[in-house]
């Protein structure tokens, strides 16, 4: 496994030495908005804002609500697991021609350095 | 970098899918985490909920579906019956007239100064025709916007005369002029109906007088037409006005221009010799005053009663744009003005139109 990890790693040092992360950081943010997924993302915040109080929001609240993972620590109970089950919520709202894009790009990147 | 070691061409299918949706998982990470700490900022800062309205706004501001209304609730033709009241003569105008209303009022307008100039001369001629002189003069002390509106009382019917000239650059001449019947003594081969310029086979001799008081009147080759603009057109040179007006007008004809040296000083000396000038416009060129003197006086006698309808006209107003007087002076006081050939040369441009 340590290979892998090892392959992981060079390949995502490759990816960010070229640009090509940033570029497709891009491409992806461009393309969510677009879709209009940052829009229900939002609507999706504002409840969550609604239901804590706007005062007493935090960083680790909005980022538990959206985030694929859900933070893991000592304060874990059940509506933080609740939350963090959300993400599959989320990422089940990019659509699918945008993921598809996406993996075509990486691919394509791999490819072009797998003789590397 | 130990990369000869890890050659991905090595590795299966399966596992290059598996890095590339860690790839895309990744970045759908960062997505989202930078958009967390926008929504974020936006709370903190104050300016989050900032795109909502609160319910009774978005019910003021609802789209409207009923039928005879746009979608803002206002009735369709509700500006047409509406009446204004103008600052400036105090009459209620139509909402949709007033803006060309208050153009022609208050005088600023594009064609408003020409309108006026126009009225004015030709309020001027009919004055003279009439015998009602002292009220005219009350009136023409007023403002000019007071004393049109009544004279537009007293001649209603006039108006319909006076309506081929009431707008030159509008599109509403080119309707009357088509409909007039007019005639004009030598423009038979003239039948020219377009709506640009003006064609004068249609004008009778006192319109014409009266339009080319005010317009440039050359007639263009191209088009046959007169030429609409001002006295002072730069396409044109004073010497084809002159010879427009002739050859419309008669010898008596006399460029409006003129009257700005006006000069009665020499009035009585050079008004012969300068009708015996005009006489001359059909053949001769390169006359001088000098010459003339001697040998047309017969004709002269024939043009004496011509010219003492215009004497008269002239002792009564200063300006008035076919007096004789105009072109005497002119001839006599050479010196102020730059010296133009009395007789108009350009009468051979006429010869192949007729």
């Amino acid at each position: 496994m340590n290979k892998d990890a090892q392959m992981r790693a060079a390949i995502n040092q490759k990816l960010i030495e070229t640009g090509e992360r940033e570029r497709l950081k891009e491409l992806l943010r461009a393309k969510l908005i677009e879709c209009g997924w940052k829009d229900q993302l939002k609507a999706h915040c504002k409840e969550v804002i609604k239901e804590k109080g706007l005062e007493h929001v935090t960083v680790d609240d909005l980022v538990a609500e959206i985030t694929p993972k859900g933070r893991v620590d000592s304060s874990m109970n059940f509506n933080t697991c609740l939350d963090s089950c959300s993400y599959h919520y989320n990422q089940a709202l990019v659509p699918d021609s945008v993921k598809k894009e996406l993996l075509q790009r990486i691919r394509t990147f791999l490819a072009q350095h797998a003789s590397l | 970098m130990k990369m000869e070691e890890m050659s991905l061409s090595g590795l299966d299918n399966s596992k290059l899918e598996a890095i590339a949706q860690e790839i895309y998982t990744d970045l759908v990470e960062d997505s989202c985490l930078g958009f967390c700490f926008e929504v974020h900022r936006a709370v903190k800062c104050g300016y989050f909920f900032l795109d909502d309205t609160d319910p009774e706004s978005m019910k003021d501001f609802e789209i409207v579906d009923q039928p005879g209304l746009d979608i803002f609730g206002q009735v369709f033709n509700q500006w047409k019956s509406k009446e204004c009241v103008c600052p400036n003569c105090s009459r209620s105008i139509a909402a949709s007239r007033f803006a060309p209303h208050l153009e022609k009022c208050l005088g600023m307008g594009r064609n408003s100064s020409r309108i006026a100039n126009r009225r004015i001369a030709n309020s001027n001629n009919m004055n003279k025709s009439e015998s009602d002189q002292e009220d005219n003069d009350d009136i023409n002390d007023n403002d000019w916007s007071y004393g049109s509106e009544k004279k537009a009382k007293k001649r209603k019917s006039d108006k319909l005369w006076y309506l081929p000239f009431q707008n030159p650059n509008s599109p509403r001449r080119s309707k009357s002029l088509k409909h007039k019947n007019g005639e004009l003594s030598n423009s038979d081969p003239f039948k020219y109906n377009s709506s640009s310029g003006i064609s004068y086979e249609a004008l009778g001799p006192e319109e014409l007088r009266s339009l080319l008081t005010t317009q440039c009147g050359v007639i263009s080759e191209h088009t046959k037409k007169m030429c609409t603009r001002s006295l002072r057109c730069p396409q044109h040179t004073d010497e084809q006005r002159r010879a427009v007006r002739v050859y419309f007008l008669g010898p008596s004809a006399i460029l409006p221009e003129v009257e700005s040296s006006l000069d009665n000083d020499s009035f009585d000396m050079t008004d012969s010799q300068s009708l015996i000038s005009r006489l001359q416009w059909d053949g001769s060129s390169d006359l001088s005053p000098s010459d003339s003197g001697s040998s047309k006086t017969s004709e002269n006698q024939g043009w004496g009663l011509g010219t003492n309808s215009s004497e008269s006209r002239k002792t009564k107003k200063k300006k008035s744009h076919l007096s004789l007087v105009g072109t005497a002076s002119s001839l006599g006081s050479n010196k102020k003005k730059k010296p133009k050939p009395p007789a108009p040369p350009t009468p051979s441009i006429y010869d192949d139109i007729n």
